[in-house]
């Protein structure tokens, strides 16, 4: 395969409103030779490397802090991958867990965007030896 | 700047770089040309046996063969890494305990290679990840 072609995934926040529909049309009506599969979780984008990322840009514009992006090593639809050939997708659990976390991630990007200075998070400690003698009494019959 | 990710395929960490200006170092970079070479029919899922001795470079031969054949797709994205961006505590259903062991020697070859890095944990709540992506932000501006 050409090296200058790119595959590339685009997210959307669970907080946006945005759909994967949405996403592949607006890809469909740039007209700019970009393969793009609708998904669950957003689309699939692939083609020449300058004009994926292009769609990227364009396509975050719709939402600048809810639209993330990766790239992808397996090409669109490659049969080891592809669900339609029952193909695995052991990565799966990981796109899962950071898919949920990116409604976390949107509202450091706010953050950033105004310039807040943002609380320092609490350090978690141990359970304290009460508490867990608690749980453990509220088992144990 | 060029920054090694770890997890090497975490979403959350490439977009971020990608989005303040950086080149980010991931798996999905090394295992594209693997995965796509037109000189094999039928291009390896699994590591093959070049694999296991391009990884020779990076860890001993005691090393079991799994973790060698991923450090030789890790290794030459840690030669090019000009720092790095380490999301600890990451959950159990993200690999199995080779994709562990193989994170930790990477961890360790990129500490050895002195480039600034910044250790963060995956935020569970939303003060942790307003931290979190500041945090980020000022380490990668720091870079230029």
């Amino acid at each position: 395969m050409d090296s200058n072609i790119e595959t590339r995934l685009i997210f959307i926040a669970p907080s946006s409103d945005l759909t994967p529909d949405q996403i592949a049309r607006f890809v469909h009506n740039m007209g700019n030779g970009v393969t793009v599969k609708e998904t669950c979780y957003g689309a699939v984008l692939e083609g020449p490397r300058d004009d994926v990322r292009r769609t990227r840009d364009e396509l975050r514009k719709l939402d600048p802090n809810r639209i993330f992006s990766k790239v992808r090593a397996f090409p669109v639809g490659d049969i080891r991958r592809c669900r339609a050939h029952h193909g695995s997708r052991p990565g799966f659990a990981q796109l899962e867990k950071e898919w949920k976390d990116l409604c976390l991630i949107e509202k450091g990007l706010i953050c950033v965007e105004k310039g807040e200075r943002p609380p320092e998070p609490r350090k978690k400690g141990k359970m304290p030896v009460t508490d867990l003698k608690k749980l453990i009494d509220e088992v144990t019959p | 700047m060029k920054i090694f990710l770890m997890p090497p395929n975490s979403l959350i960490l490439y977009d971020l770089v990608e989005r303040f200006g950086h080149e980010p170092l991931s798996l999905m970079q090394g295992l594209r040309e693997k995965v796509t070479s037109n000189e094999i029919e039928a291009p390896p899922l699994n590591v093959t046996l070049d694999d296991v001795k391009k990884g020779l470079k990076y860890a001993g031969i005691e090393i079991p063969s799994g973790i060698r054949g991923r450090l030789a797709v890790y290794g030459p994205l840690i030669d090019q890494a000009e720092a790095a961006i380490f999301m600890e505590a990451a959950p159990y259903s993200f690999g199995c305990v080779g994709c562990q062991r193989t994170n930790e020697l990477a961890k360790l070859l990129v500490r050895k290679r002195k480039v600034p890095i910044l250790t963060l944990t995956y935020p569970e709540n939303e003060e942790e990840a307003k931290s979190m992506v500041v945090r980020v932000k000022e380490f990668l501006e720091g870079l230029k």
